[in-house]
């Protein structure tokens, strides 16, 4: 049976009415976002010097007008508050020059950083007690105290340009040697305590703590590279101090607390959370004992 | 039909209910005990580079013959052939430094009684580039000849890479000794390996060099092999000595 001349009418009316509303969402949901700015577009892709002109002594700011109205001359005067404005301006008004603080959001990165650790100890970061009077460049160069218990990292050019400036490559004009666009845009991972309670300018009232950091850190002087990169720590590391037969028994103590009670979280050294799982095999190994589950105990 | 696809349910019910896999590895604890000469006590090779390289002394025997035949330039002959002047020669040796990075450039080693001339130009250099003191004591090494800068390093590395890059080798860790001569080799598996530096040590008069071959388990092992240039009960392995050649 043929559909009607109404019945057919109503059919093309909603299809265009589709077609139409089609139309209308796709326009507005590609419509570019000036608000927000990504290395990753195609034309922001250009050499790094084409927006950020390396300026003494340091060029962690954003780039100048020019940069953006080469290009973007149309968005730059639209209105009375153009919202490309808003990707460094506190404030979308041609009267108000407040900048936000580099970068924006701040702890959201486009770049990662290539770090390779194993040069860096070779050509420096030694640290030899025994020659007090003469300062020797060790990881404090970079990594200053944040906190008791954390290192800080690098956040500015300060640590490398001493040395990379010019000549010695990645020089300073040499973006690229170092920062490598990222796959999307990332916020860094903040460092918490999951298992150790370990605090860096700790160790009793002669900070027995302060040590060398590759000492405990046995992985640092091997790494290339900052991906997966983590703060390796064998247990000997605690052990020399920590568990000596006569001295210290901190982990022969809580292992026989465990003997006694299967249900004892080890707090001496770690987080709650992590205490109370089975004692790894390395802590027994060194206690001389063989590995046993807290299940296993009556 | 319906005998093979119960028989074929069980494998699969049998393979989905077994554990993953546990990545199982081991660890080398490394130790390097040294006297630089007989009156000294043996003390720990702070800051020296090892390497483990997988196989046999027998299956490497190419690259043992290699590092123990190769013919290397002396740190102290490397800075005279550049042409380094004697103060900048004894600034290094003071620090046992191989580069100008190891310590910092202080003030009284640009200027005054203790004055290394290769610094003292670059200060003067960098004082005209940046118009301020502190940055350029603070950037001199962005101003030093680059044959003196990192040259020395770069010599070693292009030594090490003409080594190590021989076909047929395995996967190579190396890691760095701490200040008590010790260093750990991770996530190993288990089988044969050789210690080596690979680029001899220089200590004294002689020159060091390690080529020891190791078990490594899947356990941990807690007890450190501990390698040296002189034999003791704890010694797994002594170094091949040979003095220091003359500079050319």
């Amino acid at each position: 049976m043929l559909p009607s001349r109404n019945q057919s009418q109503l059919v093309t009316k909603t299809i265009v009415t589709i077609f139409i509303f089609l139309i209308c969402v796709h326009s507005r949901s590609s419509a570019a976002d000036y608000s927000k700015f990504s290395h990753s577009t195609q034309k922001h892709r250009a050499a790094c010097n084409t927006c950020h002109k390396i300026t003494f002594p340091d060029i962690t700011d954003y780039p100048s007008h020019d940069a953006c109205v080469s290009c973007h001359r149309p968005q730059f005067f639209r209105g009375a508050k153009p919202p490309i404005c808003s990707v460094c301006h506190s404030k979308t008004s041609p009267r108000d020059e407040a900048r936000y603080a580099f970068r924006k959001p701040p702890t959201q990165l486009q770049f990662a950083v290539e770090f390779p650790h194993d040069k860096h100890q070779d050509a420096i970061a030694l640290l030899r007690f025994a020659h007090p009077p003469q300062n020797y460049n060790n990881c404090t160069i970079c990594h200053a105290s944040r906190s008791a218990t954390f290192k800080a990292a690098p956040t500015d050019h300060s640590s490398c340009f001493n040395c990379h400036w010019k000549s010695q490559e990645p020089v300073a004009a040499n973006c690229n040697g170092c920062h490598k666009l990222a796959s999307a845009p990332y916020v860094p991972a903040e460092s918490t305590r999951k298992s150790a309670k370990f605090v860096h300018e700790g160790g009793g009232e002669k900070k027995q703590h302060v040590a060398e950091c590759t000492t405990c850190h046995i992985n640092i002087t091997k790494s290339s590279s900052l991906r997966g990169l983590k703060p390796d720590v064998p247990i000997t590391a605690c052990t020399e101090c920590h568990n000596k037969v006569g001295a210290r028994e901190d982990l022969n103590k809580e292992l026989l607390a465990i003997d006694k009670n299967r249900s004892f979280t080890c707090v001496y050294c770690h987080a709650e959370k992590v205490g109370s799982l089975d004692p790894p095999a390395s802590h027994y190994l060194i206690a001389e004992r063989p590995p046993l589950k807290r299940k296993d105990i009556k | 039909m319906k005998l093979s696809f119960v028989a074929l349910l069980l494998i699969v019910t049998v393979a989905l209910a077994q554990e993953p896999a546990v990545k199982q590895t081991g660890v080398l604890r490394l130790r390097v005990k040294v006297k630089a000469d007989d009156s000294l006590p043996l003390r720990g090779l702070a800051r020296k580079r090892f390497f483990l390289i997988p196989g046999t002394l027998e299956q490497n025997r190419a690259l043992v013959n290699a590092i123990e035949q190769q013919q290397l330039t002396t740190r102290d002959c490397y800075y005279k052939q550049h042409g380094a002047s004697a103060e900048l020669i004894n600034w290094l040796k003071d620090g046992d430094c191989e580069s100008v990075y190891c310590r910092s450039i202080e003030k009284d080693f640009v200027s005054g009684p203790k004055v290394v001339p290769e610094f003292a130009s670059a200060f003067a250099v960098g004082q005209k580039e940046y118009r301020d003191d502190e940055t350029a004591l603070q950037w001199l090494t962005t101003n030093l000849n680059p044959d003196l800068r990192d040259g020395f390093y770069k010599d070693r590395q292009r030594a090490l890479e003409t080594l190590l890059k021989q076909g047929g080798l395995g996967m190579i860790q190396s890691v760095m000794t701490d200040r008590n001569g010790s260093a750990y080799f991770t996530d190993l598996g288990p089988g044969t390996y050789i210690i080596s530096n690979v680029i001899p040590t220089e200590l004294g008069q002689t020159l060091a060099t390690w080529n020891c071959e190791v078990q490594v388990k899947y356990v941990a092992t807690e007890t450190p092999y501990t390698i040296s240039n002189r034999k003791d009960k704890n010694v797994k392995c002594v170094a091949v000595e040979k003095p220091k050649p003359a500079c050319d």
